[in-house]
């Protein structure tokens, strides 16, 4: 086999619709995060969202059989998380990555226990319909390019940078600050519980390593997008190619090996390539109204 | 009476501990409502629950079994949270310290004790390279040290996997299962309470917590590391070098990690076994929250999380519902734990309706 033919094997029309694929549910998780980072708040809990949206997908689909349902489902359970998250870190001002641990541990236990439950496999739902995974591919594009406007272009965009930048400006200026905060908490976790059904609808059932880490690179495509949507979306996509490339890998190379590669890559990537972000000042810092 | 009460008001160390009481009593309620809402029997769970962690001497190995490792993970958390950093990557530190132990205990060959001590060490050292790195990352580069220690977890695994399965350079040929040759007697723990599988493990784990107190209160190195935790600027005005400081609190949280994996190479499988861990590394995490970062506390909330992981077997075992409900009830405590204004609002407005 030549060199061109094993590249002709690896690089196809396949690899690109794999790659945005794969990079949907990280630059949902990546814009949630750039949301709630702008206005203060540190949600290290996405990855356990994610988790819960897949699967309260899969469990609302078992119920009812409607993938529409089990969607939208995901997200206001992904919302629930968030509004938790804010209300540890805003009203009982627990540390911001302390509680977002707390999420993604009790996310865990629940996600292992339910499905005993309910279907009696641990870790693992039954298959059900599923939606085309495209439309949430679909969605995925929308709400980056709509969100790029939004934070940068309205006012209210400009309120949200405020509340994580000087929130006792912000104060001053009449912005709630604490409402601002619960918002966006809340929004970066329905956009978390909407990968997390984009995880279901994409193979058609539930199980506890389908995320997998990719909340966490979700993080790391917010910090390599510099706190900007369609800088988020850049990195996921970066991420989703690696992802594609190592599952087309895994007949050349041993798979333990290109499973690690997205993981390994994210350290190199953050260690050699990234200039220091641009931080939200007041970033888990709880603002206490003077 | 009053003065009892006066005391506990005014004792940190009595208040903290009773806000991590009332937090484990709220979260075992909250896991009854699950338990009701899911149709099964509570009493029968609970008795199965204690049955499995202490019902008789078998259990109690059980749980001081599993307990070792996470005693050794909690320190590994705390330590690194100490620091002012979240080490959440204590599972691959774990992975890397337990190959290297193998590899150590199987092809080098050593007189007894000193050939324990040597693998216990090569197991250390070799968590603390892999703490090490993100150490360096986060001090040199400003790296996010909670991406790359998860992020480092997972190529842990995987290579682990790749150096044990078929056709890798430790795969032991006489077996299909991913693991090393089993290691020689000379390096292996003793057992000390047969026939449960508890070893000396849990005496290294009990001397690393003494080592670990008397370093972070009783040296000027551990003060150092602590007030870079608890204010950078503050300690960079004393003359702290806060960028060792950091790389050196992460090698330390490996070490601690990597020792995790020797004692359970050395003491419990004999052998480097891919999986062998349930998430000890994970559990180390709350482990360490539920101490509140004491190294002390770290052996209680230690012995709860092996307790209800042993419990939790019964309880799938027996049928009274799924064993997970245990790791439910742990993120349940974690969640109540790391929210003290809740639980002294809660503990307040008791008092107020009482009055």
């Amino acid at each position: 086999m030549s060199i061109w033919e094993l590249l002709g094997g690896i690089f196809t029309i396949h690899l690109v619709l794999a790659t945005l694929r794969l990079a949907t549910p990280i630059a949902l998780i990546a814009l949630g995060e750039t949301f709630s980072e702008r206005v203060g708040i540190i949600n290290v809990g996405v990855e356990g969202t994610a988790v819960l949206g897949g699967l309260v997908s899969a469990l609302v689909a078992y119920a009812t059989g409607s993938p529409w349902i089990a969607l939208v489902a995901a997200v206001l359970a992904g919302g629930l998380a968030g509004g938790l998250h804010a209300l540890w870190c805003i009203r009982f001002r627990a540390n911001h990555v302390v509680s977002g641990i707390g999420i993604n541990i009790l996310v865990a236990g629940l996600a292992l226990f339910i499905t005993s439950a309910v279907w009696g496999w641990r870790g693992t739902s039954s298959y059900s319909d599923t939606l085309n995974s495209w439309y949430i591919v679909g969605v995925m594009f929308a709400l980056i390019f709509g969100s790029q406007i939004f934070i940068f272009r309205t006012k209210w965009g400009l309120r949200l940078r405020v509340v994580g930048e000087k929130p006792e400006a912000a104060d001053t200026a009449g912005i709630n600050v604490h409402r601002t905060r619960y918002i966006y908490t809340i929004v970066n976790g329905m956009l978390c519980g909407l990968a997390g059904a984009f995880f279901f609808n994409n193979v058609g059932r539930f199980t506890t390593g389908m995320v997998g880490g990719r909340g966490f690179i979700g993080i790391a495509a917010m910090v390599i997008g510099n706190y900007s949507p369609v800088g988020a979306l850049g990195a996921a996509l970066m991420f989703g190619f690696i992802d594609a490339l190592q599952m087309r890998l895994q007949t050349y190379i041993p798979s333990q090996f290109s499973i690690m590669l997205p993981y390994l890559i994210t350290v190199l990537v953050l260690a050699f390539l990234i200039k220091r972000a641009q931080v939200p000042a007041a970033l888990g810092k709880h603002y206490v109204k003077q | 009476m009053r003065s009892i009460v006066s005391y506990v008001k005014s004792s940190t160390f009595l208040r903290e501990t009773g806000i991590t009481l009332l937090s484990i009593t709220l979260a075992f309620g909250v896991g009854c409502i699950i338990l009701w809402a899911g149709g099964y029997s509570i009493p029968a769970v609970f008795a199965n629950l204690w049955k499995g962690a202490f019902g008789n001497k078998l259990a109690i190995g059980q749980t001081l079994t599993k307990a070792t490792p996470i005693i050794l993970t909690s320190l590994s958390f705390l330590v690194a949270f100490r620091s002012g950093l979240f080490n959440i990557g204590a599972e691959g530190q774990m992975y890397i310290g337990a190959i290297a132990t193998a590899v150590v205990a199987s092809r080098l060959h050593l007189p007894a004790v000193l050939h324990a001590i040597v693998a216990l060490a090569a197991g250390g050292l070799a968590g603390a390279f892999w703490g090490w790195i993100p150490g360096y990352l986060k001090a040199k580069r400003g790296v996010n040290e909670f991406v790359t220690t998860m992020m480092l977890s997972y190529v842990a695994i995987g290579l682990t996997d790749y150096l044990v399965a078929p056709r890798g350079p430790l795969h032991d040929p006489r077996y299909m299962a991913n693991q090393t040759a089993r290691i020689d007697l000379t390096a292996m723990l003793p057992r000390i309470m047969k026939p449960t599988q508890v070893s000396w493990a849990i005496v290294v784990a009990g001397i690393m917590v003494i080592l670990v107190w008397y370093y972070l209160f009783r040296t000027p190195s551990g003060y150092e590391l602590r007030s870079v935790g608890q204010s950078p600027s503050a300690a960079e005005y004393g003359g702290v070098r806060i960028k060792r400081k950091l790389i050196f609190a992460l090698s330390l949280a490996g070490l601690l990690a990597g020792l995790a994996g020797a004692g359970e190479v050395l003491g419990t499988h004999f052998r480097f076994v891919d999986g062998f861990s349930p998430g000890y590394g994970w559990d180390g995490i709350a482990g360490g929250l539920i101490a509140r970062a004491h190294p002390v506390g770290a052996i209680f909330a230690a012995l709860l999380m092996g307790a209800l992981r042993a419990g939790g077997m019964q309880v799938q075992r027996s049928g009274a519902a799924p064993g997970d409900i245990a790791a439910v009830l742990q993120g349940l405590v974690i969640f109540f734990i790391i929210a003290p204004t809740l639980v002294r609002m809660l503990f307040r407005w008791r008092r107020r309706r009482a009055e």
